[in-house]
C-alpha cells in the first residue's frame, strides 16, 4: 500500500489562527438595540437583513407551550398601516372576538375539561363535543373572523348561488341576482384587513427569501433585498416592532395545527422525536415541543401574549444584522432614525433558572414505526461555548464521514448499518450528544446498540490517533472559510451564534477547536458518554398491515420473509397461479439461476422461495 | 502567528439619540429609492475554450482561498433503460466512493479527507457533474486527486456492495413518506410508467448494475466532446487554463449522448388516490404544460406568479392558508422543461375533511384565472417581483456560472438574460387570461391524493370529492417498495 506524505506525519493543511474572520461592526441604540452590520461586496446589488429576538420555547411554561413560535406567525399579520384598510374598525372585532373567545376558554378548561377528566368525551377542545353554549359562542366568533375578512353572509351567499342555478324565471334570477350582488357589497364594505399586505409590500419592492423561524433558543426574521431598498426593510420591520397587532389570532391557529400535523404527525417518525425528546429532558425548558403541546395551543389568551410581548420583543432583547452590498456609513443613520422609535421594555426579560436536572438512570424508548429500524443513543452533555463542547465537537467529526469510525466499522466493517451518525448540540442551557444508525439487512437496533457501545468504549479506552484529530482539524479549518460564502447562512450563523452567547464565537471558534488533544477527547467520552447519563431510542418497524390482510396457504413461509417484501412476493404468488404458460416460468427459472449467484444478501430468502414455488408450478404445468 | 489584516474590527459605537422620528413616511409607499441599475453579465466575458474545443467558464474571485471546479457532462438517468434503471446514479455514487486504477477507496478518501477537499460525483435525470471544493493552498494535489477520479474510477467492487446495500434500505423506505409516494405517481400520471422521469432503481434492476455495465456508461458519458468546465474562486486565469490543457491531454472526444426522449404517454384527467393511513391528505392537482423555450413561457410564469407561485402574496396561498386555515402551505408550481413540456401544478396538505374544500377552492382559483382578466395591481406587483429580484439570478459568482454551463448545454436562445426584464414587462392581462384558457383546464387535469380516503371523500358539510369528476376516483394500490408492483389492497 502506497503511503502518501501527508499521511505519514500529520501535517495541518492550514493554520486556524491565519483564518478569515468576520469583521463585524456592532453598535447599541439608545433604547438598547443592538446590530450587528457586516459589509460585504463580492455579491454585488443585494443585501440580507434579519433580527433576532432572544427568545425561544424554552423561555415558555406550561400553559403557552409554543407561544414563541406562534408570535412568530404573528408578526407576518400587520399592524395599525399594514394589513388593515380601517384600523379602527379592526381593533373593535379583535375585541369582540378576545371577549368571545375568552368565554370559549373559560368554558372549556371548566366544563369541558371536566367531562374529558370523567371520560365523558375524547377531546375537550373537539367542536364535535362542543355544549350548545359553546357551539353558540364559536358560531358568534366565527360569524366575527368572516366579518373582519369579508366573508360575511357566506351560507346565505352559498344558498343563493345554489338557487340561482337551479332557478328559470327570469325575474326570479334578476331579483337573486340583486340579493347576491347587496350582501356581497355589504360584506366587502365590513372588511378591515388586507391579507398578507405585508408580504405583498415586499414582494413588490423585490424583496425574496421572506421568512422566519423560531428553535428552543430564539426567533429570527429575515429576508433579501435589493441593495438601494435597505430603508424600506427598516421601515416594515420598525413598524411591526413598534406596533403590532395581533390580528388574526385566532384563526391562525389552524395554520399553526396543520403545521404540527405536517411537521410532526404525517411523517414516519415526528410523535416519536417529539416523545423521546420530552423524555431526554427532564427539568429544564427542553422538554416541551418548540411547536407547543395542543392544548396548548388551543388555550393561548391575548393578555398572555401582550405579557409575552412586553417581556420579550422589546428592544433590549432585540439584536439587527444586516450582511452585504451596503455602505454602513449609509444606513446607519437609518437605522436609528427607524429603530430609536421602539420602547424599552418595562422590566428585563426573567432569566431561565431551572437547570437541567442530572439523570440517576438509563432512559428508555421502544417505538414501532413505519420507518427503518434504528437506534438513537443520547446523552446528556454541555451548553453552547461550555469548555467541553470543543472536545465533544470533535469528537463528533472523528465518528463521521467516509473516513470517520462509524462507517468504518458498522457500515464497511461488520454491514450492520446503512448510515450512522454522531452529532454534539450545544443549546443556550444545555447540551446533548447522540450517535444514531439505521440497520442493513437483517441487523437489529440491538445490534446496532452494541457496537455503538463499542465505539464509545474504544474511544474511553484508547486516545485517538495523530492522523485521525489532524484530519478533522484541517476540515474544521477549511469549512471555517466554506461557511461565510453566503450572505444570508452567515447572517443566521452570527444570529444563533449572538441569541445564545456571543456572535463572535464564529470568530473564536477556530482557535478552540484546533486547541483540542486527544486526552482531551479521552476525558469527555468518559465524563459524558455514560450510562446513566443516557436516553436510547428503538424503532423497530411496525408489521404492514395493509399488506397482510389476503393470507394465504403459503403465509407461514411468507411471514418469515422481511415484512417490506412480503406483499411482492404474495402477489407473485398469486399471479404464479394463474400463469398457464409452461414456457414462460421456465424461461423465468433459467434467468434466476443465472442470477442466483449476485443475489443480494437481504434478497436471498424471498428469491429461494420464489425459485421454490415457480418449480412447484413447473411441474403441476408439465403434469397437465 | 496572526495577521493584523485579516483581524476583525469590532467598534462599539453608542449613536446619539438624535431621534428622527419626524422623517418616517406614514406609508413605505411614500419611500423613495435610489436607482439600482444593472446589467446582466454576459456568458462570452467569461467563456474560454481550450485546444481540444472545450468551454471553460471561469470567474475568479479572491474573497476566500478556496477553489471550485466543475465539470458539466450531458447525460443522466435518461440513458438508463428500463432494466438497468439506476445504473447512471449509481455509477456517479461509485465514482466517488470507489477508489481509482491506482489509488484504493479507502486510500483516496483519507487523502481527500486529509486536505479538506470535497469532491462530489452527481447524475441527475439529464445531467451527470462532477465537482471540486479545496483549499487553494493544495490546488494541484486536489486537482490531480479529481482528474484521477473523473478519467479512471476503479468502481471497487466491495463499495459497490455498500451502495447496493444502501440503496436496498433506501427502497424499503419507500413508502414511509406520503410525499414520496406522492412525487413518484404523480410522475406516473403525467409521464407514463416507461419513462424515465418515472422509472426508478428496484431490486430487479439492482441486480444488472454491474463494474463493467459502470465503465462502459462512464466512456459514454466522461469525455471531452460532452463536457463544459467552470472555475469559481481564488485562481489565476492563465494558470488553470494550463493546467486544464495539461490534464486533458490524451483524454478522446467520444460519440455525442442524444437528448432526452419524450415521453409517449399521454396524461387521463381524473382523480386518484392512494390510501395512507395518515391525518393529513396530500393532494397535487395539474397538467403538462409547455416546453421552457416556448414563446407563453413569460406570461406561464407571470400566471404562476399571481396564481400560486408567488408565497403569501399569490392567489391559492391566500385562499387556503390565509382565509381558510386549511394548510401550512398551498401553492402552484410551473415546470417547464427543456426537451419536451414539462408540468403546472397546484399543491397543498390538509386534514382529511378539508382536503376536498381546499380541492375546491384551488380549482375556483383556476376557473377564476380563466374567467377573469388579471387585475393590473396583481400584475403590476408580479412583474416588479421580477424585475428586482433579477440581480439575486447573478449574485454569486457560483450560482452566475451555473447559469451560464446550464444555458450552454440546454441551447437556451441567445440574448434571454438581456431582454429579461422587457419580456416580463410586456406580458399583458389579456396574455395571462389567454394561457391560462389554453395551459389551465380543470376538467384537463389530475387530482392526486395520498391519505386516509374514507374521511376525505366524504369531505365537509361545504366540500366532498363528489364535486369533482362526478365523484368517480380511481385507487393507485401502493407499490411493493422493492419492485415497485402494484400490491393488491383490500377493498377500501
Amino acid at each position: 500500500m502506497r503511503l502518501l506524505a501527508a499521511t505519514a506525519v500529520a501535517i495541518a493543511v492550514v493554520a486556524p489562527a491565519q483564518a478569515q474572520k468576520v469583521e463585524a461592526e456592532t453598535f447599541v441604540l439608545d433604547n438598547g438595540m443592538k446590530f450587528i452590520l457586516v459589509p460585504r461586496h463580492d455579491q454585488p446589488n443585494t443585501i440580507s437583513a434579519g433580527w433576532l429576538a432572544k427568545v425561544g420555547s424554552v423561555n415558555e411554561r406550561p400553559g403557552i407551550t409554543g407561544i414563541s413560535h406562534f408570535f412568530e406567525h404573528m408578526m407576518f399579520k400587520g399592524t395599525n398601516t399594514i394589513g388593515t384598510r380601517d384600523p379602527k374598525r379592526d381593533a373593535e372585532y379583535r375585541e369582540e372576538q378576545k371577549l368571545l373567545r375568552d368565554e370559549i376558554n373559560q368554558l372549556t378548561w371548566s366544563e369541558q375539561y371536566a367531562r374529558y377528566f370523567r371520560g365523558e368525551i375524547d377531546d375537550p377542545w373537539n367542536p364535535a363535543n362542543d355544549t350548545p353554549k359553546l357551539k353558540e359562542l364559536r358560531a358568534k366568533l366565527k360569524a366575527s373572523m368572516d366579518a373582519q375578512q369579508g366573508k360575511a353572509y357566506g351560507d346565505e351567499l352559498a344558498r343563493l348561488k345554489a338557487e340561482l342555478a337551479k332557478e328559470a324565471d327570469a325575474a326570479k334570477t334578476e331579483q337573486i341576482r340583486a340579493n347576491i350582488e347587496r350582501l356581497q357589497q355589504e360584506a366587502a364594505a365590513n372588511t378591515s384587513i388586507v391579507k398578507d399586505e405585508f408580504d405583498q409590500v415586499y414582494t413588490k419592492a423585490g424583496g425574496s427569501g421572506m421568512n422566519a423561524f423560531t428553535s428552543y433558543d430564539l426567533t429570527f426574521f429575515f429576508i433579501t433585498i435589493p441593495s438601494n431598498k435597505f430603508e424600506l426593510w427598516a421601515w416594515m420591520e420598525s413598524d411591526r416592532l413598534n406596533d403590532s397587532v395581533f390580528r388574526e389570532f385566532f384563526s391562525e391557529r389552524d395554520v399553526v395545527h396543520e403545521e404540527r400535523r405536517l411537521r410532526t404527525e404525517s411523517t414516519p417518525t415526528g410523535i416519536f422525536d417529539e416523545q423521546f425528546e420530552s423524555m431526554f429532558w427532564i427539568s429544564s425548558g427542553y422538554s416541551w415541543p418548540v411547536i407547543g403541546w395542543p392544548s396548548d395551543l388551543n388555550s393561548y389568551t391575548i393578555e398572555e401574549a401582550e405579557r409575552y410581548w412586553d417581556l420579550y420583543y422589546r428592544p433590549n432583547n432585540l439584536v439587527g444584522f444586516v450582511v452585504g452590498d451596503f455602505n454602513p456609513s449609509e444606513i446607519k443613520p437609518v437605522i436609528q432614525s427607524y429603530f430609536n422609535r421602539l420602547k424599552p421594555g418595562r422590566e428585563a426579560p426573567p432569566p431561565v433558572v431551572t437547570l437541567e436536572h442530572k439523570p440517576v438512570a438509563e432512559m428508555r424508548m421502544n417505538a414501532e414505526v413505519e420507518a427503518q429500524p434504528s437506534v438513537e443513543i443520547r446523552w446528556h452533555t454541555v451548553p453552547f461555548r461550555h469548555k467541553d463542547s470543543y472536545a465533544l465537537e470533535i469528537l463528533a467529526s472523528i465518528l463521521n464521514g467516509r473516513t470517520g469510525r462509524l462507517y468504518k466499522t458498522m457500515i464497511e466493517g461488520t454491514e450492520i448499518a446503512s448510515n450512522a451518525g454522531a452529532q454534539s448540540e450545544t443549546r443556550k442551557y444545555a447540551g446533548a450528544f447522540s450517535i444514531g444508525a439505521e440497520t442493513k439487512g437483517t441487523a437489529t437496533p440491538a445490534q446496532l446498540e452494541a457496537a455503538i457501545d463499542a465505539e464509545v468504549k474504544r474511544l474511553q479506552d484508547e486516545l485517538v490517533s495523530a492522523q485521525e484529530l489532524q484530519k478533522v482539524k484541517n476540515q474544521n479549518a477549511a469549512n471555517q472559510y466554506r461557511r461565510l460564502q453566503n450572505n444570508m447562512f452567515l447572517m443566521v450563523q452570527l444570529a444563533v451564534a449572538e441569541a445564545m452567547g456571543t456572535w463572535q464565537e464564529i470568530n473564536e471558534q477556530a482557535a478552540k477547536l484546533d486547541a483540542v488533544t486527544a486526552e482531551d477527547i479521552q476525558r469527555v467520552a468518559r465524563t459524558y458518554l455514560t450510562k446513566n447519563n443516557r436516553a436510547v431510542a428503538t424503532y423497530v418497524r411496525k408489521a404492514a398491515s395493509a399488506t397482510t390482510a389476503d393470507a394465504g396457504p403459503d403465509d407461514a413461509e411468507i411471514a418469515k420473509l422481511p415484512p417490506q417484501m412480503q406483499a411482492g412476493i404474495r402477489d407473485m404468488v398469486k399471479r404464479l397461479a394463474q400463469e398457464q404458460d409452461a414456457d414462460k416460468i421456465r424461461a423465468a427459472l433459467a434467468q434466476m439461476d443465472s442470477q442466483g449467484e449476485s443475489v443480494p444478501e437481504p434478497m436471498k430468502a424471498a428469491f429461494e422461495f420464489m425459485r421454490k414455488k415457480m418449480a412447484a408450478r413447473l411441474e403441476q404445468l408439465e403434469k397437465k | 502567528m496572526t495577521r493584523t489584516a485579516t483581524i476583525l474590527s469590532t467598534l462599539l459605537v453608542g449613536i446619539g439619540a438624535t431621534s428622527a422620528i419626524a422623517d418616517i413616511p406614514p406609508r413605505p409607499e411614500n419611500l423613495v429609492f435610489a436607482p439600482l441599475t444593472f446589467e446582466p453579465p454576459k456568458a462570452s466575458d467569461y467563456r474560454f475554450v481550450l485546444k481540444d474545443g472545450t468551454p471553460v467558464y471561469m470567474a475568479p474571485s479572491a474573497e476566500f482561498p478556496l477553489v471550485t471546479i466543475s465539470f458539466t457532462f450531458k447525460g443522466g438517468s435518461y440513458l438508463d433503460d428500463a432494466a438497468t434503471t439506476g445504473l447512471t446514479g449509481m455509477m456517479a455514487s461509485l465514482m466517488r466512493s470507489g477508489g481509482t486504477a491506482t489509488l484504493k477507496p479507502a486510500e483516496l478518501d483519507e487523502q481527500l479527507d486529509f486536505l479538506a477537499t470535497r469532491i462530489s460525483v452527481a447524475a441527475s435525470d439529464t445531467s451527470v457533474s462532477a465537482s471540486m471544493n479545496c483549499l487553494k493552498s493544495n490546488l494541484d494535489e486536489s486537482f490531480r486527486l479529481f482528474m484521477d477520479i473523473v478519467r479512471n474510477p476503479g468502481f471497487d467492487q466491495a463499495r459497490l456492495d455498500v451502495l447496493k446495500g444502501e440503496a436496498v434500505e433506501g427502497m424499503k423506505q419507500r413508502n414511509d413518506n406520503a410525499d414520496g409516494i406522492l412525487g413518484r405517481e404523480w410522475a406516473n400520471l403525467l409521464y407514463g410508467e416507461d419513462h424515465f422521469e418515472s422509472r426508478d432503481i428496484t431490486a430487479m434492476s439492482l441486480q444488472e448494475i454491474t463494474p463493467e455495465r459502470m465503465r462502459a456508461q462512464h466512456a459514454r458519458i466522461f469525455h471531452p466532446a460532452n463536457l463544459i468546465v467552470s472555475v469559481s474562486g481564488d485562481f489565476d486565469k492563465a494558470q488553470m487554463i494550463a493546467r486544464l490543457e495539461n490534464a486533458f491531454a490524451g483524454w478522446t472526444k467520444g460519440e455525442p449522448i442524444p437528448d432526452p426522449p419524450a415521453p409517449t404517454a399521454t396524461m387521463k384527467p381524473g382523480v386518484y388516490y392512494v390510501q395512507k393511513d395518515i391525518p393529513q391528505g396530500k393532494v397535487v392537482i395539474g397538467m403538462r404544460s409547455i416546453k421552457r423555450d416556448d414563446p407563453d413561457f413569460f406570461p406561464m410564469l407571470v400566471l404562476n406568479d399571481i396564481l400560486g407561485g408567488g408565497g403569501f402574496t399569490s392567489r391559492i396561498m391566500q385562499s387556503v392558508r390565509s382565509n381558510e386555515g386549511l394548510a401550512y402551505s398551498a401553492n402552484s408550481r410551473f415546470d417547464p422543461n427543456v426537451w419536451y413540456p414539462g408540468d403546472f401544478r397546484a399543491g397543498f396538505q390538509s386534514k382529511s375533511p378539508t382536503v376536498a374544500l381546499a380541492i375546491k377552492l384551488i380549482d375556483d382559483e383556476f376557473n377564476r384565472i380563466r374567467r377573469e382578466p388579471v387585475s393590473s395591481e396583481e400584475l403590476a406587483t408580479a412583474k416588479a417581483s421580477f424585475v428586482e429580484t433579477f440581480p439575486q439570478n447573478f449574485s454569486s459568482k457560483d450560482s452566475m456560472l451555473r447559469l451560464f454551463v446550464s444555458d450552454e448545454w440546454t441551447k437556451r436562445p441567445d440574448g434571454y438574460w438581456t431582454t429579461f426584464r422587457e419580456k416580463i414587462n410586456s406580458v399583458s392581462p389579456e396574455d395571462i387570461q389567454r394561457v391560462a384558457q389554453k395551459y389551465l383546464d380543470p376538467s384537463q387535469m389530475a387530482i392526486l391524493v395520498v391519505g386516509d380516503w374514507t374521511p376525505i371523500y366524504e369531505g365537509n358539510e361545504r366540500a366532498s370529492m363528489k364535486n369533482f369528476f362526478d365523484g368517480n376516483a380511481t385507487q393507485i394500490p401502493l407499490r411493493d417498495p422493492m419492485t415497485l408492483v402494484p400490491i393488491k389492497n383490500p377493498a377500501k
